[in-house]
């Protein structure tokens, strides 16, 4: 029993050294945007918020937020509305070729994004779609559509058909019975298929560094450029404001639909 | 219910992929043909030299063999490290096991430049793991851990843990507690269920995440950009400068079809090899 005990503290202790590791790289930028020096420094040097009154002053910072935010917001709502079409379609009608539609719908998530990025880029010019607006946002659609599909499938595998039919006998139409049965039902995983969505198009560098028109600069790839040019504590404290939103959004997700079940 | 055609549900789904990705991706295909001419552009003519050179220049086999080096080391390394953090949350009966699985999702859904800018301030000359080593006095002059290898692999292991702890935590989840129980019952040491029970039940889930892994390394931007430099190439990288700096469409066309290649034929290969292995059990 002695030898049990043992390997279970052994395992412990592996898995805690796993979450240091995981956790560090968060830990050292959030420390590093503190620092009162000009130079990036960890341990920080002095303590001061002036990045961070520094970062939400610049104006360039400030656009690319809303930039990103919108864009976000735009490709989530094409993606919900599409995904949650598809899936419908996929659990609970006949679709002929099923397979491989479901793999066709999901092939953005291996795909490589970079490919995905200079296809469009060439695709665009092509038919004059190079720096607009919705180019790059039917490009996020694409790259987000996969998580609500995903998110979206396994929620309507959960639950009994026979509700919607029992809705549809009692009366009601088609869309009646599928936006005040089955929608309520699924909602759990149309908002978590609509967080990685936000989440997947707010973070995303490989496919908007390509299609980025003149004037247009989403925050990942700001910060991205503003690495390329040399590191300092602004970026890191960019950097923390991220991670302090990220890990509130997602305590928040889980508290309110067991976010973890669907990843 | 099921009888009737979903054709049109599907419409918006398979119209946005036609127009996003299935024809700008095939559209590929005619360019990397097509005779590029510095200061002229892109000529009307046919030619195979862009994917004659990938194939037999040593300059591009070095990034092509560097780049899978990575993939097989990256996918190493997190199943390494990864597969006892999963057997961990998929059998702990602890009331945190949700908020752990959390823990392992959050870096993750955290930005990934911000996590590769955080491997930057750890990596650099004057970073953090140098200034630790030294103080423990394990080297004299600081450890060159950027635009190199090592820099690379630690960085992008950290990056894609997540996924492979999260694909094996359902794979382990789903063998029966039964088996195992059943093995030890038999007289099986730990070692020996583990070995001959545990570790062979999962290897469904070390398929995939391994697959899913070693792919998203391969084709992975941003992390070797800033990370390598300019000057310290991987595939996607090759890409980027081929379109944004050097503006040979072709020739970055013909490396971006290689890449997805090789990344199509590997998701075939690991769906073939988990049927066969799925007929055998």
């Amino acid at each position: 029993m002695t030898a049990a005990r043992v390997r279970g503290w052994l395992l412990r202790a592996w898995v805690a050294l796993a979450f240091a590791f995981l956790m560090l790289p968060v830990v050292v930028v959030a420390l590093a945007s503190l620092s009162r020096t000009s130079y990036l420094t960890v341990p920080p040097r002095g303590l001061t918020l002036h990045w961070f009154t520094q970062v939400l002053g610049d104006a360039e910072y400030v656009q690319a937020i809303g930039f990103s935010v919108l864009l976000a917001l735009v490709a989530t709502a094409g993606a919900v509305g599409a995904g949650v079409a598809a899936s419908f379609a996929l659990i609970r009608r006949r679709v002929p070729g099923g397979a491989l539609v479901s793999a066709l719908l999901n092939a953005p998530l291996v795909f490589p994004a970079v490919v995905v990025g200079v296809a469009l880029l060439q695709f665009y010019a092509m038919v004059h779609l190079n720096g607009s607006f919705v180019g790059l946002a039917l490009a996020h659609m694409v790259i987000t559509a996969p998580y609500v599909v995903r998110a979206v499938t396994a929620s309507l595998q959960g639950i009994d058909p026979e509700l919607e039919h029992a809705a549809r006998v009692l009366g009601a139409s088609g869309p009646v019975a599928f936006f005040t049965v089955t929608l309520p039902l699924i909602r759990p995983g149309v908002a978590a298929g609509a967080l990685f969505a936000f989440i997947v198009s707010f973070d995303n560098v490989p496919v908007s560094i390509f299609l980025l028109g003149a004037g247009q600069m989403t925050l990942p790839v700001k910060i991205f450029t503003a690495i390329e040019y040399g590191v300092d504590p602004s970026i890191a404290a960019i950097s923390t404001m991220l991670i302090v939103l990220t890990g509130a959004g997602l305590a928040v997700a889980e508290r309110w639909i067991g976010f973890h079940r669907f990843v | 219910m099921r009888s009737r055609s979903g054709g049109w549900l599907l419409a918006p789904a398979l119209l946005l992929l036609l127009v996003a990705f299935v024809v700008p991706v095939g559209m590929m295909v005619p360019m990397s043909f097509r005779p590029y001419v510095p200061l002229v552009g892109i000529t009307d003519g046919f030619t195979v030299r862009y994917y004659t050179k990938l194939l037999t220049d040593s300059y591009y086999l070095e990034i092509i063999g560097r780049t899978l080096a990575l993939g097989f080391t990256v996918t190493l390394a997190t199943l390494v490290i990864g597969y006892p953090v999963a057997l961990f949350l998929a059998r702990t009966p602890s009331r945190w096991r949700s908020w752990l699985t959390i823990l392992v999702v959050f870096p993750l859904m955290l930005n990934l430049v911000v996590r590769t800018f955080g491997w930057i301030a750890l990596l650099a000359q004057n970073g953090l793991v140098n200034q630790a080593l030294r103080a423990l006095g394990v080297v004299d002059a600081p450890v060159k851990l950027l635009f190199n290898f090592a820099g690379l692999l630690i960085a992008m292991t950290h990056i894609f843990l997540p996924f492979m702890v999260l694909v094996l935590i359902g794979a382990i989840q789903n063998i029966p507690r039964d088996v195992e129980d059943a093995a030890r019952v038999l007289g099986a040491s730990w070692a020996g269920t583990f070995c001959r029970v545990t570790l062979p039940l999962s290897a469904p889930g070390i398929l995939s995440g391994s697959i899913l892994v070693f792919v998203l390394t391969i084709s992975a931007l941003v992390t070797p950009r800033l990370l390598g430099g300019p000057t310290y190439q991987v595939m996607a990288t090759l890409i980027y400068d081929e379109f944004l700096q050097r503006l040979n469409w072709p020739a970055g066309s013909a490396q971006a079809l290689l890449l997805t290649l090789m990344v199509l034929a590997l998701v075939y290969l690991s769906g073939r090899l988990a049927r066969r292995t799925g007929a055998r059990a």
